[in-house]
């Protein structure tokens, strides 16, 4: 099979799932309970011809699959709407707080890769040792830790109490954004790099117990070449697929986090706008998010050929 | 009319609090009748740079029409000014109207004020006002505000500076609520150049007050500046600039105050005014105040129906115990739906001895019992609807629950989610099944007309569909009488019946709480903050 005809096939694919996606996200909050007219006339108590111009503003009144379809083809030409939430076009909406999110998401990510990676391995080479010890006795912890408890904690303990960090907004300019999103972050990939550490180290203790790991190295070959051709090499495999699905799930879970540091993000958006009844926005926040889910796994799936020349070869074949 | 929108985004905010193990508020052993008191003024301030204040959500729009909530209606108070001016002490004074008439009973005539230029330095005109006053009659612009409208016929200029309203029926409320958000004028043509986009983040507004629109960053931050053309030179601003941040979560507010980043914010969450009460990084205030915290009767056809259920109900809830435990003794237990504030543009020795008879329902459990078995009562479910909004919502729960209890209901909590608990408030259908539920209420002028007109036969915030034709005709004698002091008495007489008949309950006042960190001073703590320029007064410290 050739490399254009399996892209293809890819981009097809990618496709279909929006567009199911986008089916089912939109018949979801049609069949949702409450009444978005609601929301629109607030404290008013509308005549009937007043709700039927409302209705007929905001396209309620159309069949359902009208509706869809309208929104479809706009959605095509890149324009998802107006938030009636908001008084904005979606697109201004969300733009305003995707890059927060982004760089919240980017910096935790570079985290769990970093203390993940790191920790897990050196849990596997010392096995048993103390050092081992505290990397599991960290990942239990660590996992046992709720975004929202470690957010109360590093905000206390390094915004209140030393000063430190700020505790709130999102900061201007590249290194203030960091210095805003760095506690924020860490509260947010605690679980994760916990499960990341946990990954690694029985994937890299699995491989150090391969024939071939211990014949190179009882025939004297350098260990960190053997370390990092044989046993991280082989090991990627399963932790690079764990933390691609935790970072695409990401972008979503951040609103607790974004809300205790007083960050505006999409996180915190897609809830408000879930509560609302903001059908334009959450339904482009998913889709938004759909897209990073099979953006990130093709981007895996796609380095997978690279860590394991087996698979490449089995794809080829 | 109200604010069902506080429940609501006050509600969210609550969420996260309690998730963030914010704790509720135990009644503290020092807790007695001086735990509070008021402040009229703060020392003066002079020149500032900025100042940055807390706001509990962002807003959705800034858009008069569509500002009906604490957080539009707290920035936009500085921004845009409405034809009259509603003070710090709860009086009306002129504003961008020198001067009203009321020729007939039906028509109001204004004079506009002269000299008075807007942020982008056209000069205020009759065309502006009439612009701006039609929006609230407009069903595209869907205003927040059609309701204190609702009798107006026209709105036209009728002189070079001067605009008649004429009502179809005689309304005095009409003319106070020109001192709230539906009397702010607008430029017309900033109107018609902003267009559906008027009032959001990239367009914002351009009116006169002492304050002009400058950013507004969204899910963040909204900047103003100094408008130093500003035509009162009493209310000039004394800071150069104020940042509005947005902080949802009420522990992310109070640590913002005490570690500087945050000057100063309203509505000050009630489980932390202990601790800010002690803070080093600035003081605590409490101000005037025309809200009370009442419990909705939102269903009258269950065992709910029968006044004296109601009264009984009202009488087993320890409303001093709910103040003791849920706002650290910060409030008072209410004697009516509206505070004594609310009284205050009516003759004063009128009010004393309208005031004097109403029924009282002090707590007696036993009493109550007896009150409601001899109305049938005996096991009947009722439901209470709760939401984690904070931590004296908790508390009032939990109050009447018990005391359901006691008068030998069998109450029920359902838990819903903050944004539906809004619902409640704007949808019918959202109350369905549901008995009781609580709601701060306040009003956005002086007149007790605005809570009662709310339970009129038929008016939209009137939840359980009460009804009583004495209300209702003392309630007409009274909005269409021009004389205050019978504004007033045929007002005490729809009151004395509301609290006889209680279609809501009433639980207790609270005063307006405001923080104030160290850098600054010269804030007047009152409810008026929602529509007078309140920023402008706030200057450095020392």
């Amino acid at each position: 099979m050739s490399l254009a005809l399996a892209l293809l096939r890819r981009l097809a694919g990618t496709a279909l799932t929006l567009l199911v996606t986008s089916f089912l996200v939109f018949s979801s909050l049609y069949l949702a309970p409450g009444d978005p007219v609601s929301f629109l006339v607030r404290g008013r108590s509308p005549n009937p011809a007043e709700l039927a111009a409302i209705r007929r503003q905001f396209g309620f009144d159309q069949p359902f699959l009208l509706r869809y379809w309208h929104w479809l083809d706009a959605a095509a030409h890149g324009d998802f709407g107006r938030s009636y939430l908001f008084h904005e076009n979606v697109a201004a909406v969300i733009g305003a707080r995707l890059p927060a999110s982004l760089l919240l998401v980017t910096v935790a990510t570079v985290l769990i890769a970093v203390v993940g990676i790191g920790a897990g391995g050196l849990g596997a080479l010392r096995r048993g040792s103390r050092t081992d010890g505290a990397v599991l006795l960290m990942v239990t912890v660590g996992a046992a830790i709720p975004s929202f408890a470690a957010a109360i904690l590093l905000r206390s303990v390094f915004g209140v109490k030393l000063g430190w960090f700020p505790t709130i907004g999102n900061g201007s300019g590249l290194l203030d954004q960091l210095h805003h999103v760095l506690l924020p972050a860490v509260a947010l990939s605690v679980t994760f790099m916990a499960l990341v550490t946990r990954v690694t180290r029985s994937s890299m203790i699995d491989q150090l117990g391969r024939e071939h790991v211990e014949v190179a190295l009882s025939r004297g070959a350098p260990r960190l070449a053997v370390l990092r051709r044989h046993v991280l090499r082989n090991a990627l495999g399963p932790i690079v697929t764990v933390s691609g699905l935790l970072v695409s799930g990401m972008l979503v879970s951040t609103a607790i986090v974004e809300t205790a540091f007083g960050m505006s993000g999409i996180g915190s958006l897609l809830v408000q706008c879930v509560d609302q009844l903001d059908f334009q926005v959450v339904q482009a926040l998913v889709l938004l998010v759909v897209a990073a889910f099979v953006l990130v796994n093709t981007a895996v799936d796609l380095l997978y050929p690279l860590i394991d020349p087996r698979v490449a070869r089995k794809e080829t074949r | 009319m109200t604010r069902p929108r506080r429940a609501a985004l006050a509600a969210l905010a609550g969420v996260f609090a309690l998730t963030s193990c914010s704790g509720t508020a135990k009644p503290g052993p020092s807790t007695d009748a001086a735990a509070y008191q008021l402040t009229d003024r703060t020392a003066p301030g002079g020149e500032l740079d900025s100042f940055t204040w807390s706001l509990f959500a962002e807003p959705v729009s800034i858009d008069y029409a569509l500002s009906f909530d604490y957080p539009p209606n707290t920035v936009l108070a500085n921004v845009c000014e409405s034809l009259l001016r509603w003070n710090p002490d709860l009086t009306t004074s002129p504003g961008l109207a020198t001067a009203f008439t009321n020729p007939t009973p039906t028509t109001w005539v204004y004079t506009i004020r002269e000299g008075v230029h807007f942020h982008d330095g056209a000069p205020l005109t009759a065309e502006d006002v009439v612009a701006s006053l039609r929006r609230n009659l407009d069903p595209a612009v869907g205003s927040d505000w059609a309701y204190p409208f609702r009798n107006v016929k026209s709105v036209e200029k009728t002189g070079p500076m001067q605009v008649t309203v004429t009502l179809n029926t005689p309304d005095a409320t009409f003319n106070e609520y020109l001192a709230a958000a539906p009397g702010t004028v607008e430029s017309a043509a900033a109107l018609q150049a902003a267009g559906k986009d008027y009032g959001n983040p990239s367009k914002g507004v351009d009116c006169t007050g002492p304050f002009s629109f400058a950013g507004w960053t969204p899910g963040q931050s909204i900047t103003l500046k100094r408008y130093d053309d500003y035509w009162d030179k009493s209310l000039r601003a004394k800071a150069k600039q104020v940042k509005f941040v947005f902080l949802p979560d009420a522990t992310a507010r109070v640590n913002a105050f005490q570690s500087g980043e945050v000057d100063g914010g309203w509505m000050v969450p009630a489980d932390s005014y202990k601790q800010l009460g002690a803070s080093a990084k600035g003081r605590l205030y409490y101000g005037r105040s025309t809200t009370v915290a009442d419990e909705v009767v939102s269903n009258l056809q269950g065992p709910l129906g029968d006044a004296r259920v109601r009264q009984a109900l009202l009488m087993a809830i320890d409303r001093k115990g709910i103040v003791k435990a849920g706002v650290g003794g910060v409030g008072e237990v209410a004697d009516a739906l509206v505070t004594r504030n609310n009284w205050n543009n009516s003759p004063k020795d009128t009010v004393d001895s309208l005031l004097g008879g109403l029924k009282q329902y002090p707590y007696d459990p036993a009493k109550a019992k007896e009150l409601a078995a001899s109305a049938g009562v005996n096991g009947q479910k009722v439901v209470i609807a709760s939401s984690p909004l904070d931590s004296q919502s908790t508390i009032i729960t939990q109050a009447v629950q018990q005391a359901a209890t006691a008068i030998g209901l069998k109450p029920e909590i359902d838990s819903i989610s903050p944004d539906k608990y809004t619902a409640l408030f704007t949808d019918p259908a959202a109350r369905k099944g549901i008995d009781l539920f609580e709601t701060f209420w306040y009003t956005s002028i002086t007149d007790p007309l605005d809570m009662y007109g709310s339970l009129q036969t038929g008016a939209f915030s009137n939840y359980g569909n009460w009804s009583d034709p004495q209300f209702d005709a003392a309630l007409n004698e009274a909005v269409g009488a021009a004389d205050p002091a019978a504004r007033a008495t045929a007002t005490a007489k729809a009151q004395q019946i509301a609290m006889d008949q209680l279609p809501w309950l009433p639980l207790y006042t609270e005063p307006v709480s405001v923080f104030l960190g160290n850098r600054i001073t010269g804030l007047q703590p009152s409810i008026d903050y929602l529509y007078y320029p309140w920023a402008a007064t706030v200057g450095a410290k020392g």
